[in-house]
């Protein structure tokens, strides 16, 4: 059973159309890396998946259900998870207190007005071991809005991480970063890739960071699917090279 | 009785064309610079009053002529030096700021022309009816009628053929572009809030002439502004005047009937709108997110 | 605000509140005014678990207040002289109004949710106005009063005791804000505060956000509407002027006198806010200008309110 079925989804925006007919399959456990150069609608495409707003046409079947339909958060319940472009996260709450939540949510005390002792203890568990997982115990009790552009990064992938997702969506994870930031985060996804045995699909500008991490690769421009393959296909496509080199506005 | 019907859908016609004013002042505003002027009714007031005062100087047309402008003046002095300081923070406070503007000018109007009902002058002949037939056709309301339906075509052309109202439709869309873009967005907040509360000084003006002077008399109109444009559309000028009349209308036809009920009728079409379609009629998607 | 200044800060605020009736009048009050501070700063609190709290801008909050308050007048005038069952009538009609129009509204947000609030808030007050035969209008419902409390052969005179009906009214206000604060520690309030600090966050970790604000709401206006019903029981009066936006602008205005992120901030901003309108309307009879003039200050220069300013200079 696959883990995510993209049959062949549009979206349109007016007469602009931003993801045109693309189709994609990930299977549990894969690594997989969406590149294209800018505008070819990688972002768009994610909204799709995650539900941010719906496809003008095509399905959308995660563990074989259909969730074409479904709201972002019913799909976070279902076991998806993402992080965005432009981090997001709750700035004027402490690493701890942001990670606390997604543990809450994902232990299924969303709307519970009191938690029991027991209940209480293994959410602080849970925090802590996340908090190792990124590095961040030291920072723990730091505003997040404070931290540095890779801490805070590293803390929405943990933030989606506390959500125990079995696909996870990362929107350009180390966009803005220097070296020494990419590095590490490159890292975290590695280790969440091989230790928590995660589906991963990432949209990622940075080669060096894709051809790393990557099982298979799909390129997008101008909304639909121009290549797919393993790296070193991609590597040496023609077409792929043309797109990222030739393309003019 | 097609009479008394007629009569009714005529005034609706009137009181709708009137909340339109209003509301298409209070709209323009709000899709520039996403604040809720609480104060227009205020503003209403002021121009009300100012032309109350100038017409024994210069007579009902020449009030007509200054009153509005005035208004606009103070509008522009008021955005200039209030308003303009909370634009990038929460909406609370650009609320609560133009709540206790509202209060200022309500209260403000009371002390310095006293709390009773205050006569307005409107030039006789035009209050003459001018059919037997149709004894409601008073030249006033059909004057107001006129005005407002000028004063709305005005408008359209200012938005769509001039730059001020190119600049101002590009900035309800995208306020950062149209910044980047060079347009000096402080200028264009400071001219659209100037032009929406010309609206509203205009509308004090017509209001005294049919509601008679009150300092309550602004914010008395306030509330069916607010309807309109929740009725109307979000975002929508077009809707914002369609939800004006729409009330309007609504609450002369139901005067009819159940006379007690034509306010009330404003708020039931408020909570369909938002039960059916909580965009407003004309309203565009994603605004209201 | 570490923890033990916190705990504190609690013992104090509850130290004045417990003694209020006996200090006050040394410092130029008396007890009904005690009373009303602590009844408007329920009402202000409530606001706040939803403004403060959810981040959610709801500006007719005056209409739930006054619900409690003419459910609890008519229901002792009308049909049966009792305290208690009238401050649940109150209460019930006030939710229940919360819960229906939430669920209109909660698709709604930011400026466009307060103009709605706004504009459900005049529906209130318009009924209140004009069905004069049952509500007396303009007068507002008078002509009832609080029915002291009957325990067997024990009687509550909460009707000729100010101090006893002081007692009352902090009983419930301290259950109450018991209850609020401990809703706010849990995981559904850290739900609420994730709705406030980044929607679309809290909606991609998996919190049905409308769902979520609806509660906040619901839950706010049942404690605005149970502070409506003891108000007017303060009064032994209904007036239709507490369904008015104005008073909604006025316990927002408390809130963020008081300090709108911080929990007691809500009280702080009630008790200055009744003091300076008491204060003011003894001197002048254009009080409201004084108000206006007030709400422009506390938000050009006085934003982060009480509160928010001494977190800000302990930060520092």
């Amino acid at each position: 059973m696959s883990l995510l079925r993209v049959e062949s989804v549009s979206r349109r925006f007016g007469s602009l159309i931003a993801v045109n007919g693309v189709s994609m399959v990930v299977e549990p456990g894969e690594l997989r890396a969406v590149i294209g150069p800018n505008g070819a609608g990688k972002t768009t495409f994610f909204n799709l998946i995650s539900g941010f707003f719906p496809p003008s046409s095509g399905r959308i079947l995660f563990e074989e259900h259909d969730i074409t339909a479904l709201t972002p958060d019913r799909r976070v319940t279902l076991g998806m998870a993402r992080t965005f472009q432009i981090t997001e996260i709750f700035p004027e709450l402490t690493v701890r207190e942001n990670l606390r939540i997604p543990v809450e949510v994902a232990a299924g005390h969303r709307l519970r007005p009191w938690l029991s002792r027991a209940a209480g203890g293994e959410v602080i568990a849970r925090v802590g071991e996340l908090l190792d997982m990124g590095a961040l115990t030291d920072k723990a009790d730091r505003l997040v809005g404070e931290l540095s552009h890779g801490d805070q990064r590293a803390t929405e992938i943990m933030m989606s991480l506390a959500l125990k997702p079995r696909l996870l969506l990362l929107d350009e994870p180390t966009a803005g970063m220097g070296d020494q930031e990419t590095y590490d985060i490159t890292r975290l996804i590695r280790r969440l890739h091989r230790e928590q045995k995660l589906t991963i699909v990432l949209i990622e500008h940075d080669m060096r960071v894709v051809f790393h991490l990557a099982d298979r690769i799909m390129v997008l421009a101008e909304g639909a699917v121009l290549a797919e393959g393993t790296p070193s296909e991609i590597g040496v496509n023609e077409r792929v090279q043309a797109a990222y080199l030739g393309k003019a506005a | 009785m097609t009479q008394l019907i007629l009569f009714n859908v005529f005034n609706g016609l009137i009181i709708g064309a009137f909340y339109a004013l209003m509301a298409l002042g209070l709209s323009l505003i709000l899709n520039l610079t996403g604040v809720i002027n609480f104060a227009h009714g205020g503003f209403l007031a002021i121009g009300a009053y100012l032309a109350y005062a100038l017409i024994p100087y210069i007579g009902f047309w020449g009030a007509l002529a200054v009153a509005p402008l005035l208004t606009a003046v103070i509008g522009l002095a008021v955005e200039r030096f209030l308003i303009r300081r909370v634009y990038g923070r929460d909406p609370l406070y650009s609320l609560l700021l133009t709540f206790g503007l509202a209060f200022i000018f309500e209260d403000g109007t009371r002390y310095i022309w006293g709390p009773q009902t205050l006569p307005f002058s409107v030039p006789s002949w035009l209050n003459r009816p001018l059919s037997s037939d149709f004894f409601f056709l008073t030249g006033y309301r059909l004057f107001m009628v006129l005005l407002v339906l000028v004063a709305v075509i005005a408008l359209f052309v200012i938005l769509n053929r001039t730059r001020l109202g190119m600049r101002i439709r590009a900035g309800t869309t995208d306020l950062e572009t149209v910044s980047v873009l060079g347009v000096n967005v402080r200028l264009l907040r400071n001219l659209n809030f100037g032009l929406g509360i010309y609206l509203a000084g205009l509308a004090g003006v017509l209001a005294a002439g049919m509601l008679g002077l009150q300092p309550t008399i602004g914010s008395s109109l306030i509330m069916p502004s607010f309807v309109a444009i929740i009725v109307g559309g979000l975002g929508s000028l077009p809707g914002t005047l369609l939800g004006g009349l729409l009330i309007g209308v609504a609450s002369g036809v139901v005067t009819v009937y159940f006379p007690s009920a034509s306010e009330a009728v404003i708020y039931v079409m408020m909570g369909l709108v938002l039960l059916i379609r909580p965009r407003g009629l004309l309203g565009e998607e994603g605004r209201v997110q | 605000m570490n923890g033990s200044n916190k705990r504190a800060g609690d013992a104090l605020v509850w130290l004045l509140l417990l003694t209020m009736p006996y200090w006050l009048h040394w410092v130029g009050g008396y007890t009904s005014l005690g009373t009303q501070v602590v009844v408007l700063a329920l009402a202000a609190m409530s606001l706040n678990f939803l403004l403060g709290f959810t981040g959610v801008l709801s500006f007719g909050h005056a209409a739930f207040f006054g619900l409690g308050a003419y459910g609890v007048g008519m229901t002792i005038k009308y049909l049966v002289a009792s305290t208690p069952l009238g401050m649940l009538v109150g209460v019930l009609v006030g939710t229940l109004a919360a819960g229906v129009i939430g669920a209109l509204i909660v698709k709604l947000r930011g400026v466009y949710f307060a103009m709605v609030t706004i504009a459900f808030g005049q529906v209130f007050y318009f009924i209140a106005y004009r069905w004069n035969s049952v509500t007396g209008g303009d007068d507002g419902l008078a002509g009832w009063r609080r029915v002291p409390l009957h325990f067997g052969a024990h009687v509550i005179d909460i009707l000729h005791n100010d101090r006893v009906f002081y007692y009352l009214v902090l009983i419930c206000f301290a259950v109450s804000v018991a209850i609020m604060a401990a809703l706010l520690r849990s995981p559904f309030g850290r739900t609420l505060l994730a709705i406030r600090e980044n929607e679309r966050r809290a909606r991609f970790l998996g919190i049905p956000v409308d769902r979520h604000i609806w509660l906040s709401f619901v839950i706010s206006c049942f404690f605005v509407s149970l502070a409506g019903t003891l108000y007017a029981l303060l009064n032994n009066f209904a007036d239709p002027h507490d369904l008015h936006w104005e008073q909604s602008g006025n316990f927002v205005i408390m809130a963020v006198l008081g300090g709108m992120r911080s929990f007691w901030g809500p009280l702080i901003g009630a008790a200055i806010f009744v003091l300076l309108q008491d204060y003011i309307s003894s001197m002048t009879d254009n009080w409201q200008f004084f108000i206006g003039l007030f709400f422009v200050l506390v938000v050009l220069y006085f934003p982060r309110g009480v509160l928010g300013m001494i977190r800000r200079k302990a930060a520092q």
